[in-house]
């Protein structure tokens, strides 16, 4: 397994590479400059230029791709090792790693009400397939998963902090209360309700689907066959079974968490990584954009990782 | 368990019906099937694919599942009605006095759980222990199957073991809890041929010692010469020729019993190619009038066209075909085929 961890971690550098590559292009080939805000009748073009050479825009974008890329690897013992930020100069790293537990708070509670809202439902459901409820549960599922987020989380706002007054409009703190688990959790309420529902409509289906899946196969006749209880069947022989293609889902979503919920964040003024990217992009922020992308991208390259080591866990005929 | 002989058949299936409500329409799988197996007899069941066998197996098992149900008859099993018994009880017969094992050895066993604690699994259901002792059993059982360093086996997730290994575990678990009847559906069929014969062989040896009755459904009459007392040969859902091992291969009625006996293959016999039976099993859902066999019948007559009930041609021979019991065609005049006798039949079949 160790090896076969190190194998796969030595597969990813050329993707990462290739990740990096893709970025930084994209970012770069987009029209406009990031000096752009600052051409306006009172600037000399001097100091434009001043600003291009002190930024490195006017060296070839090899260099300045290799230039940036080394220095990205050193984040853990340089803070400057993302650049600075465009607009308030800060480092970018910084800025950054204050973001992560916001963001982390936000996923990481969304995904564990969904995960535990969502398999028992699935699992009823195949056991009741094409009953009563698992058509109006298929229903609202349905319209869960067509919800555009930004409408789901302005119509909970309008409803449960506007009319209702119950809960806060934005942020993750009230004023003066910083790091009471109470007060955030308050603040986490009706965010973790937008991501919640939106995500336990697609994973209930997934359940569902992975349950029905596993309840015809012979093996669950051998079950049967002995004479065991239907809820042994059900929860032992076959939950076992229809768990095994969750947990690796799991496994590809955990390092997403981290990506943040760009919508759901913007929406609720949410402090994490989601929200900086989209304030970064529209700032042209370019070496804030970078970072988040290159974030991005390496959770996804983990979180695939990830699925293969929890599936090998899971299923004893995954071996490595 | 052992029990009397008191003359009252193990298990005795009378007029079952199991129907599959379809979205194309009704599929009468079992349509008034009637048997009995007697305590440690082994029952042949043979037929070709898509008969009915595993259907009638499962029911008797009460494992049919939606859109299928058992609509009529009985089936009953040391003085109880399988067919009403309530769910708890059931439980009580399944995998405990009636066992069964499959065709896809392969597949029937959970590949998340070892082959040890599925059997222990059994054990501990019905019998009273628990922990290491039923698992302490369940490695005596893999033993008694023949597989070899059975307490390492025992740790071992199916895919680790071979198809032969793994129909072996299924009969270790099927017999851990000392069943009075074995159902085995098809048990060798996905196995080649020198697993197979070692499985028969195995089986053999556990029905002497454990005094068991077996179902023993195949396609194979041949596997049923090895193993069976009684033969009940099935086509379309129902019974059309029964009776006691040797009457069917000496004496065989049915024109779909010679054609199933002409298309076994024997050891040393050089024949050109194996001889099987024209046409295909008739659509379920389309089920023609008349004898069910007759479009594929060498002997078919223009009385086939009225369904033939299943008569007592000898005793303890029964037979589904309007032929003499000499195997001759019915005589004009003679007793069937009068219009008299032909309304009567017709009235009869429609009463099986
Ligand atoms: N779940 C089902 N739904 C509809 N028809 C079924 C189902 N299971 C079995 N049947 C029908 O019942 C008939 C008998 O099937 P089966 O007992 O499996 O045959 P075999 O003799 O090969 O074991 C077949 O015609 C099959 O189409
Ligand atoms: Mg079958």
């Amino acid at each position: 397994m160790a090896s076969y961890i190190l194998r796969r971690l030595l597969q990813a550098i050329p993707i990462v590479i290739g990740i990096s590559v893709v970025s930084f292009l994209i970012v770069h080939l987009t029209p406009g400059s990031p000096v752009d805000k600052f051409r306006t009748p009172r600037v000399s073009p001097e100091t434009i230029n001043n600003l291009i050479r002190l930024y490195g825009l006017d060296q070839p974008l090899p260099t300045q791709f290799v230039k940036w890329f080394t220095h990205f690897w050193t984040f853990p013992f340089d803070n400057s090792a993302w650049g600075y930020s465009f607009t308030d100069g800060l480092p970018v790293r910084d800025k950054i790693f204050a973001r992560i537990p916001s963001t982390l708070w936000l996923t990481g509670v969304s995904l564990l009400v969904t995960v535990i809202i969502a398999v028992p439902i699935g699992v009823l459901q195949a056991i009741r397939q094409y009953s009563w409820s698992d058509k109006i549960i298929t229903t609202f599922e349905t319209i869960g998963y067509a919800m555009p987020t930004f409408w789901l989380g302005l119509m909970l706002k309008q409803t449960f902090s506007v009319q209702l007054n119950l809960f806060p409009l934005f942020g993750e703190n009230s004023f003066g209360k910083n790091g009471d688990i109470l007060d955030l959790l308050w603040h986490l309420a009706l965010p973790v309700t937008t991501l919640a529902i939106i995500q336990i409509a697609g994973w209930s289906r997934y359940m569902r689907a992975s349950m029905l899946e596993v309840l015809r196969q012979d093996y669950i006749r051998t079950a049967r066959s002995k004479g065991l209880t239907e809820r042994s069947v059900v929860f032992k022989h076959a939950l076992r079974n229809a768990l095994i293609p969750i947990v690796t889902l799991l496994g590809l979503t955990v390092p997403a968490l981290l990506s943040g919920a760009a919508i759901t964040e913007t929406v609720f003024s949410w402090p994490g990584l989601g929200w900086l990217s989209v304030q970064a992009v529209t700032d042209r922020d370019y070496p804030v954009v970078l970072a988040t992308v290159m974030i991005g991208g390496v959770m996804v390259i983990l979180g695939n990782l990830l699925a293969d080591i929890a599936y090998a866990v899971v299923d004893p005929r995954i071996t490595y | 368990m052992t029990r009397q002989d008191d003359g009252t058949p193990l298990l005795a299936i009378k007029n079952l019906q199991t129907h599959f409500a379809t979205a194309d329409g009704l599929v009468k799988a079992v349509d008034g099937v009637s048997f009995s197996i007697r305590n440690g007899a082994t029952l042949g069941v043979v037929g070709e694919s898509g008969c009915g066998k595993s259907v009638t197996a499962l029911s008797v098992m009460r494992l049919i599942e939606r859109p299928g149900r058992v609509v009529g008859g009985e089936i009953l099993f040391d003085g109880k009605n399988l067919v009403d018994l309530p769910d708890d009880e059931m439980r009580e017969v399944r995998g405990n006095a009636i066992s069964m094992i499959f065709q896809e050895p392969m597949t029937s066993l959970n590949p998340v759980f070892t082959c040890g604690s599925q059997i222990a699994e059994a054990i501990s259901t019905h019998g009273g222990i628990t922990g290491d002792e039923a698992h302490k059993r369940a490695i005596e059982m893999l033993t008694q199957v023949g597989i070899p360093d059975a307490a390492r086996r025992a740790g071992e997730y199916p895919h680790q073991l071979s198809g032969g290994m793994r129909q072996r575990v299924m009969i270790a678990m099927a017999l851990s809890t000392n069943p009075d009847l074995l159902i085995a559906d098809e048990p060798t069929t996905a196995l080649d041929v020198t697993i197979q014969a070692q499985i028969l062989e195995l089986m053999k040896a556990l029905r002497e010692r454990n005094r068991m009755a077996i179902m023993l459904i195949t396609h194979d009459l041949g596997v049923i010469a090895e193993m069976a007392d009684d033969v009940v040969v099935m086509y379309a859902g129902k019974v059309v020729e029964q009776s006691d091992i040797l009457t069917v291969y000496e004496h065989p009625h049915h024109p779909y019993t010679h054609g199933l006996l002409a298309s076994i293959p024997r050891l040393g016999e050089k024949r050109e190619r194996l001889e099987v039976i024209k046409g295909v099993v008739p659509n379920p859902l389309n089920l023609p009038a008349g004898c069910l066999f007759r479009r594929r019948c060498p002997n078919a007559m223009p009385i086939c066209e009225v369904a033939p009930p299943l008569q007592e041609i000898a005793p303890g021979h029964l037979s589904r075909c309007w032929l003499t019991p000499a195997g001759d065609p019915p005589s004009v005049g003679e007793a069937p085929g009068t219009d008299a006798a032909l309304v009567a039949a017709a009235a009869l079949s429609v009463e099986q």
